[in-house]
């Protein structure tokens, strides 16, 4: 097993353009021997560094069966904006994978309503690509509500045409463009769940976004009968070392790099509602 | 396990036992406080006498006759296993190539002198912090390796000791390779594993007599009656996260200056951020190559950066930080390690530049409300 501790070069295959401020690289790793050891479950995180900048944490956006490593990264941070610098054939420093990833187990034989918020798509397009490929999905019973704050700040939004064949899809904005025609919904997502028929006994939720966002469907979920233990979440904190030994990811208890990022909400609920925790 | 004496002129043969093998990290006077550093036989501040209460630490004129007569300062173990600033990895970069390397290792393994049992049980913490975890820190492990703890019974406490209430203390509980006491003429040496065996061997001491032990023993109770401050742990951790919005978190925050003293003294709080730092050579030549190295300092909980993430910070007011520094000793530290984060050294108190009392602001939260 390679160290963990220590990041390996990968270098960038293509860069995709998302959003004004999002893109998605895909990342070749180097050593071959790393290369072939390297898996990670969806929804999983690597940290990624351009060495003198630092180091910072990033979902894998793409599916464990796909043929490339795909990182979405927003600019937001140093690091994100050094990477938003560099070009196809640049290389940068990789460490992981970090975190637990979705427990798919739990959407086994059962409906998966997929709640997403801003760039929060990125961990679980690997879900969202993992339902579309298991054809015997019945097409419609699997829900997405993805929600941006504009319709040009929708990140994969080429992609959501072909989802649709595989799941209904909603997608809301805070706000609609005026220079652009927006069919979509506009308004928070917990508003949309009246428009479809939902099935709380037998859907496992999936949702990763804002704090805020995750706290208010959950709530709203859990108001119409969905059991709190088939909610799923995946937490924001600071990642400094992935691994649960430098305190900065503490969410009460947790260590989000290391216990999370995928929390089942009745885990978490009592220090969602405590302010700064 | 082999006992035996060794009188109190002869300490030094330790220091010469373990001379070309070891460095000794042991206890030396620096101005007017008694810290931790690579020391000889003549550093020992034998006979230093020191005042310890909320905000206070004095080293006082008078001087005693035994050796261990002062308490501990603020330096712990951390200083050497998980130092203050450590290099990490080394790496070389151009956009087109990235090679980071890890460190060579120590050279020669650390031994502890005059360690005390408060310090002891946070070794055992940080070993689960560092070691348990699915990530074991390499560079904590590498300077642990094959170091010796010569540790030593603590018979006197001073003002803000309340080991004897968190279980970790005033006498040696294990984790040792030697536990020396202090008796009247001489050192009562106690092997705690084979390399404490080989070492008293090597000192060729008398054996121990049964009123050695027994002289330990009522010492050790002695030094429990003395010990006046405690702290009760009986309803930890429900008593904090009963407590997460009580009104006394604010009331603490009014005193706290947010130094981060606390968490630089305490044995147990381990946070760190990394950081890189750039060759200066790397940056004079091809803009495009860099080279650098890895470090990680400590962090403390009680900065206004620690839980900031793009956008914004988790932890914004003081109130919030010094509830999460107090609810991860006291409460988290149960969920994640099994056991308190406290081992009740008290120098989180003494250190406090406005006298902030741990154990009394348990207290509170218990009876306020």
């Amino acid at each position: 097993m390679y160290d963990k501790t220590l990041p390996f070069g990968a270098s960038i295959k293509w860069i995709k353009k998302e959003t004004r401020d999002t893109a998605t690289y895909a990342l070749r790793i180097l050593d071959r021997e790393i290369g072939k050891e390297y898996c990670f479950k969806p929804g999983q995180f690597n940290m990624l560094s351009i060495p003198g900048i630092g180091e910072a944490a990033v979902s894998i956006s793409s599916s464990p069966a796909d043929h490339d490593l795909l990182h979405t990264v927003r600019v937001a941070g140093d690091v994100t904006t050094a990477l938003a610098n560099l070009s196809a054939g640049d290389v940068v420093g990789l460490r992981g994978p970090f975190g637990n990833g979705w427990p798919l187990e739990e959407a086994e034989d059962r409906d998966v309503m997929i709640i997403a918020g801003g760039v929060g798509i990125a961990p679980l397009r690997s879900v969202i690509r993992h339902i579309v490929a298991a054809k015997k999905r019945c097409p419609g019973r699997d829900i997405v509500f993805y929600g941006a704050k504009s319709p040009k700040d929708i990140v994969f939004r080429d992609e959501f045409p072909r989802y649709r064949d595989s799941l209904q899809v909603f997608l809301t904005v805070d706000k609609a463009d005026p220079e652009e025609y927006w069919k979509g919904e506009v308004g928070l997502i917990p508003r949309l769940f009246d428009k479809v028929s939902l099935k709380p006994l037998s859907t496992t939720v999936f949702m990763c976004g804002p704090e805020i966002m995750m706290k208010t469907s959950a709530r709203e979920l859990i108001m119409r009968g969905f059991p709190g233990e088939k909610i799923f979440l995946s937490m924001e904190r600071s990642m400094n070392c992935g691994m649960g030994i430098c305190g900065h990811c503490l969410f009460g208890p947790k260590f989000v790099c290391r216990d999370g990022a995928v929390f089942r909400y009745t885990d978490v609920a009592e220090f969602l509602e405590v302010p700064e925790i | 396990m082999r006992r035996c004496r060794l009188r109190k002129e002869e300490l030094k043969a330790i220091f010469t036992a373990l001379e070309g093998t070891h460095r000794v990290i042991g206890p030396k006077l620096e101005g007017k406080t008694v810290v931790l550093s690579e020391i000889t036989f003549d550093d020992l501040p034998a006979g230093a006498t020191d005042e310890q209460g909320p905000g206070k630490y004095r080293l006082k004129d008078e001087r005693s006759d035994s050796v261990f007569s002062f308490s501990p300062g603020p330096d712990s173990f951390k200083k050497f296993l998980h130092p203050p600033v450590q290099e990490v990895w080394k790496f070389k970069y151009s956009p087109k190539e990235f090679i980071a390397e890890n460190l060579p290792g120590e050279e020669r393994p650390l031994a502890f002198f005059g360690v005390r049992a408060c310090d002891l049980a946070a070794l055992g913490l940080l070993n689960k912090v560092f070691l348990d975890g699915p990530g074991p820190d390499t560079g904590f492990s590498r300077r642990r390796r094959d170091m010796l703890v010569i540790a030593v019974h603590c018979l006197s406490p001073h003002g803000n000791c309340f080991c004897e209430s968190m279980g970790t203390g005033p006498e040696l509980r294990g984790g040792f390779d030697i536990a020396m006491t202090e008796l009247e003429y001489n050192f009562l040496l106690e092997a705690g594993s084979p390399s404490g065996e080989r070492m008293l061997e090597l000192l060729h001491c008398e054996d121990a007599q049964e009123k050695d032990l027994r002289d330990r023993d009522a010492l050790i109770l002695s030094c429990k009656k003395m010990m006046t401050k405690t702290m009760n742990t009986g309803d930890l951790p429900d008593l904090i996260y009963r407590n997460m919005e009580h009104p006394h978190w604010a009331e603490i925050a009014r005193k706290d200056l947010e130094c981060g003293n606390c968490t630089m003294v305490c044995p147990t709080c381990f946070c760190n951020s990394a950081f890189d730092r750039l060759s200066f050579s790397s940056l004079s030549k091809n803009r495009e190559e860099r080279s650098g190295d890895r470090k990680k300092t400590w962090d403390s909980c009680f900065s206004k950066n620690f839980a900031r993430v793009h956008g914004g910070n988790f932890r914004h007011s003081r109130k919030a930080r010094y509830r999460h520094w107090m609810s991860h000793k006291l409460a988290y530290w149960f969920d994640q390690f099994g056991t308190s984060g406290c081992v009740g050294c008290g120098r989180c108190i003494t250190w406090c530049p406005v006298g902030i009392d741990i154990t009394q602001e348990l207290e509170a939260l218990r009876s306020v409300r």
